[in-house]
């Protein structure tokens, strides 16, 4: 679509223009040739407007030799050509006209006058193309600056819906009522326990809260929160819940969106051990290689479940968080394998250090 | 039904331990109640309830493999139902099961009290011959077909197989036969008998993978390998593993807006 089409507005000031021009060309004509300007006037006007149209057709030269890509003499040729092309075709049109108009006696038909008055139409329709080419260039440059404008604000917008899904998706009703269920039950049989886990779950929001108000945690911050959801979990599922952890020192250091880890884990036990008449470990793995860190979350499938084609709500979430983050430097990969499914991110490593908020703010728990 | 001295056993089906621990807590109250069995999952459960025949269940919905719904599907008529449990989307499906009450968790005592007194009375009107101790369909996947959300099909099909409950994922199956008033589920080179009607059975399923192709045949689309002509009027379905299967007009017109 032609931008300059798009609004009625923006074509009428665009052929105004050319109109314009076509009166000052007509004035021109009156002044030198002795053309009463009204006869002058009924010439020009419609050879302007008629190239005006012909002009709108330099988007397309524009488009496919954009500026920065395109060798200079390529760039020039094909300016020079398209000119070329546009000019010929305005006089190809113009002369039947002007020979229409000499027959009807508006304007001389005297052929050698005709002749000229084509020549210089010739020459004339070529700078006036490469204006036409200038602005269209301006028009691509304006239009392509909205745009990245408009995608900047777009996914400034998909990271903050993204990061609401997630705080969302923490607070889970049913966890809370299903948690709430077992207090209610060891309240009776062990209220020592009961207390425990009014407190876990406590902790457990309290850091949520936290956590989801800021850009980066530490990983060691987001593994705390997960301990206390599996701590809350196991009062649950009992024996039937296992959990493995291998996470390198050094990538406990590095920083991490809040409440990335969660979902993956509450995923992995609705599969892994709710799922699982027999339950199941969740392995939740940290390490830096090869210059990124790698964090993954597994769990036991059942061989008998249905593969279902696609992704979960959860893990449509983590992808959509980390695209909002970069597209280009964050992976999440899923594999199922040997009666395992395993979720893969894989982050660029930042230090808390480096950001200089090592301080309390981003060490604090 | 409760015998002369009006005593209730009852069942509990919850796969979490904590849960149960809170129902028998709550249950000792009741010096009319007996506790029967304890059971952490739905083949536990159907078991139980089979054997034991108890007078009343508890019963979680979302529990690994066999949900509170399908334990109920496959023992049939029998026992009065409660449910508990977390969420409240299934209450619906609940009511038409004719269960007599729905706990959400977490309940207290008073709560569990006043579906206690639901159950008696509805024990009592058994005893007393006015119902049917649980007014069941007389075929339990009908309803269990009917309270299904629209748009939502079955992922697996369960069968009760003497005192084994078999759980068949509806992608394994290759395709179902009618026979008298059984199915027939053909999966993996295995044939599985099911109380229901075709029909019915075929409602739950995914119309874009199950094509009804024949009066007495419904196919698992992914197992077809072929079409041949057979007689005027008709074709013969080739699958996979070279069974082949007659498809009637109206099954090759369905077959054909699909494919």
């Amino acid at each position: 679509m032609h931008p300059l089409t798009q609004s009625r507005l923006r074509l009428a000031l665009y052929l105004l223009a050319w109109a314009v021009l076509g009166a000052l060309i007509a004035v021109l004509l009156a002044i030198t040739r002795g053309t009463p300007i009204v006869n002058a006037l009924a010439l020009m006007e419609p050879l302007a407007l008629l190239y005006g149209l012909v002009c709108l057709s330099a988007l397309w030269v524009c488009r496919s030799l954009p500026l920065d890509r395109t060798p200079p003499g390529k760039l020039l040729g094909g300016w020079i050509g398209a000119a070329l092309q546009a000019s010929a075709v305005w006089v190809g049109v113009g002369t039947p006209w002007a020979v229409l108009l000499g027959r009807a006696g508006v304007i001389s038909a005297r052929r050698e006058e005709l002749m000229g008055g084509a020549a210089a139409f010739f020459v004339l329709g070529i700078p006036l193309y490469l204006g036409s080419l200038v602005l269209h260039y301006l028009l691509l440059a304006f239009e392509a600056s909205r745009e990245a404008e408009r995608r900047v604000l777009e996914s400034q917008v998909t990271a903050r819906e993204a990061e609401l899904r997630a705080l969302r998706a923490q607070l889970n009703p049913h966890f809370l009522f299903n948690s709430l269920n077992s207090i209610n039950a060891l309240v009776g049989v062990d209220p020592e326990r009961a207390r425990r886990m009014c407190e876990s779950l406590g902790d457990f929001l309290r850091r949520t809260l936290a956590l989801g108000a800021r850009d980066s945690v530490s990983l060691s911050e987001e593994l705390a929160l997960v301990d206390r959801y599996f701590a809350i979990e196991r009062v649950r599922f009992g024996d039937r819940l296992e959990v493995e952890r291998d996470v390198e020192p050094a990538a406990e250091r590095c920083l991490v969106p809040p409440l990335l880890l969660q979902p993956l884990v509450e995923n992995a036990i609705k599969h892994g051990v709710a799922d699982r008449i027999e339950g199941g470990t969740v392995r939740v793995a940290a390490q830096i290689a090869d210059g990124a860190l790698r964090l993954s979350v597994e769990n036991a499938v059942d061989e008998d479940s249905a593969k279902r084609p696609g992704e979960g709500v959860g893990l449509q979430n983590v992808r959509r968080r980390l695209d909002a983050l970069s597209a280009r430097q964050t992976r999440l990969d899923t594999r199922r394998e040997n009666g395992r499914f395993r979720v893969m991110l894989t982050l660029p490593v930042r230090l808390a250090a480096e950001t200089g908020a090592a301080g309390p703010a981003a060490r604090s728990t | 039904m409760p015998d002369a001295e009006g005593r209730v056993t009852v069942a509990l089906v919850d796969d979490e331990a904590p849960a149960r621990s809170l129902l028998r807590e709550y249950l000792a109250a009741h010096s009319d109640v007996v506790v029967v069995a304890d059971c952490a999952n739905g083949f536990e459960g159907v078991k139980a309830l089979t054997e034991l025949k108890p007078d009343l269940v508890f019963l979680d919905v979302q529990m690994p493999k066999l949900d509170g719904f399908e334990v109920l599907e496959l023992i049939g008529p029998g026992p009065v139902v409660i449910f508990c449990t977390a969420y409240d989307e299934y209450a619906l499906r609940a009511f038409e099961v004719h269960a007599v009450d729905y706990l959400l968790k977490p309940f207290g005592r008073e709560r569990l009290a006043e579906a206690l007194t639901r159950a008696r009375a509805r024990l009592g009107e058994a005893r007393t011959g006015s119902t049917a101790v649980s007014p069941s369909p007389s075929r339990p996947g009908e309803l269990a077909a009917a309270a299904r959300p629209p748009g939502h099909w079955i992922e697996r099909v369960v069968i009760k197989d003497g005192s084994r409950v078999q759980v068949i994922p509806v992608e394994r199956i290759d395709y179902l036969e009618a026979q008298d008033d059984y199915v027939a589920i053909q999966s993996e080179g295995r044939t599985w008998l099911k109380t229901q009607p075709l029909a019915e059975l075929a409602r739950g399923l995914d119309p874009d993978r199950f094509v009804r192709i024949h009066r007495s045949y419904v196919l698992n689309l992914e197992r077809l390998a072929r079409l041949e002509p057979y007689a005027k009027d008709s074709r013969m379905a080739i699958l996979e593993n070279g069974k082949e299967l007659p498809v009637s007009r109206a099954g090759y017109a369905r077959l054909k807006e699909l494919m």
